[in-house]
């Protein structure tokens, strides 16, 4: 008989003497997947997010008088002297007039009295394309305000702000979360390995005065972690893709959430999820079984 | 086990044990087992036989003194070579230690599974064990359906199963009649023939009334000889 039937011997022993404690502590990996990785596509679909609205993201400083070339100039490198960006565009006021009388349409007639000087000349800064410059902009923002010549800036500050907390508040629920799922998986599997030992004390005891290596004795139990995280990963992971699912589907058509594509985890990512689930329950289970072997 | 020439399969000298708080179950012992021995070690209750046994499969460690098992000491042998050497090491206890919820057959295939026995071989050797101690009948009972007297045979019957070099057999008639004490005793007289060292301690004279084996008493925990033994 060799080493690997006497282990699966003894998994398929252990699943069936203790199936109601192995499918709780199963649900229970399972669950934890589940809210972990919940919380970390949303996470990683808020910096998707994120990244298109940055790329649409402008900052618009209104000034006093427009300014002469050598000005622009001027301002031009006070801009860059705080951070670089993607584009810097000066508005003259008849350019704005422009602007407005084609955003009007078929209204523009409403300006028709107007004279094509009322708008504020401006410059448009386009900031860098990442979070990092969007979580910026305010700074940024305080920085512009104070040039010379401006009267105000505007970027949309109420949403940059919300979004910025927001993620923030995503990313804190993520680590709270990875820590609930090395909690209950660490936890639960030790516990759970810990109920087995205790419930097939006797037998084990016995094993080792018929001579059986601690391999032969911990293996089992060992292979029992891996399968729970694997499962366990499985099963969280498979739930959520199904909710993910439904939610698209539900909501596809017009509507806030079809303003962005919300994507689910890639291959690699999935991997990497079910290796640290296994690692976590591999860690309970071996916890667990060095403690009674030790003793 | 090693290969050292000697052939002293138990030796132990000056060994004593002693239990908390003061309880001295064994004292200065000292004897010789050679390879392919049988041997009686008889004794009042309590006289330090079990723990005797224990020392030499270690279940337990001598207070003082060496114990040596094929040439090796004992306190030395830890982990796999531990596990290597209880695998040579046949013992029916006292108390069976039997798994209750398990069958008769299930209990003696568990000595030869965690030796890698081919699942085809534990079968047969287990179909014969059954037959030499009269068990057949009960090969799909579980144990803790068995009687006393069954459930000690299925203990000695896994003893016996991975063919040890070693047997320590702890009161193997307590609870048999006199034809399977007959039946369990032919079957140890049988291994030892075929060369397997056997150590029965036991405090049932007629088991070792009309045999000449050596003979030793344990008695306030010291080893006294009664009987000189002829090998076999």
């Amino acid at each position: 008989m060799s080493f690997v039937f006497a282990v699966l011997r003894q998994v398929f022993r252990n699943f069936r003497q203790t199936w109601l404690s192995q499918l709780m502590t199963l649900l229970t990996v399972s669950l934890s997947v589940f809210i972990f990785a919940f919380f970390y596509l949303v996470y990683l679909n808020m910096l998707n997010i994120g990244d298109k609205l940055g790329y649409d993201l402008r900052l618009i400083v209104y000034l006093e008088e427009e300014p002469i070339p050598e000005l622009q100039e001027q301002l031009r490198r006070k801009i860059l002297a705080f951070d670089e960006v993607e584009e810097i565009h000066f508005v003259s006021r008849a350019e704005a007039f422009e602007r407005f009388k084609t955003q009007l349409g078929e209204d523009q007639d409403v300006l028709e009295d107007m004279p094509e000087d009322f708008l504020p000349p401006s410059i448009e800064v386009v900031p860098l394309k990442n979070l990092r410059s969007l979580n910026q902009v305010k700074l940024f923002s305080e920085y512009l305000s104070k040039l010379p010549g401006t009267i105000k800036v505007q970027y949309g500050q109420d949403w940059i702000e919300r979004f910025y907390y927001f993620t923030r508040l995503v990313s804190i629920i993520v680590v709270l979360s990875a820590g609930l799922l090395i909690l209950t998986s660490v936890f639960m599997v030790s516990y759970k390995i810990r109920l087995t030992i205790i419930g097939r004390k006797e037998e084990l005891e016995l094993l080792k005065l018929v001579g059986a290596t601690h391999s032969y004795i911990s293996t089992p139990f060992l292979v029992e972690g891996i399968l729970q995280g694997l499962l366990g990963a499985t099963l969280g992971l498979t739930s959520l893709f199904g909710l993910f699912y439904w939610i698209k589907m539900k909501f596809s058509g017009p509507g806030i959430l079809n303003i962005f594509e919300f994507s689910f985890f890639g291959p690699p990512t999935i991997v990497m999820i079910a290796i640290v689930s296994i690692l976590l329950c591999l860690t309970g289970s071996y916890s667990s079984m060095r403690k009674y072997l030790r003793t | 086990m090693s290969n050292q020439s000697t052939n002293a399969m138990v030796e132990l000298i000056k060994v004593s044990k002693t239990y908390h708080p003061n309880i001295q179950a064994l004292k200065d012992v000292s004897i010789s087992i050679r390879s392919g021995e049988m041997v009686f070690i008889t004794g009042r209750s309590g006289a330090g036989k079990t723990t005797l046994l224990k020392l030499l499969c270690k279940m337990e460690l001598p207070t003082r003194g060496l114990v040596e098992i094929d040439g090796s000491d004992i306190r030395k042998v830890r982990g796999r070579n531990l596990s290597y050497l209880r695998q040579q090491i046949g013992v029916a206890y006292q108390d069976f230690k039997l798994l209750t919820d398990r069958t008769v057959a299930q209990n003696i295939s568990i000595a030869m599974e965690v030796s890698y026995r081919k699942p085809q071989v534990i079968k047969k050797r287990v179909k014969t064990l059954l037959e030499e101690l009269d068990l057949t009948d009960k090969h799909s009972s579980m144990t803790g359906d068995l009687s006393r007297g069954e459930q000690q045979r299925v203990a000695i019957a896994r003893a016996v199963a991975n063919s040890p070099k070693l047997i320590l057999v702890d009161e193997p008639t307590g609870n048999l009649d006199a034809t399977t004490t007959g039946r369990v005793m032919d079957m140890l007289i049988g291994l030892n023939d075929s060369g397997a060292t056997v150590l029965i301690a036991t405090h049932d004279h007629t088991i070792y009334r009309d045999v000449d084996h050596r003979l030793l008493e344990l008695r306030g925990g010291q080893m006294h000889q009664l009987r000189d033994g002829v090998m076999q």
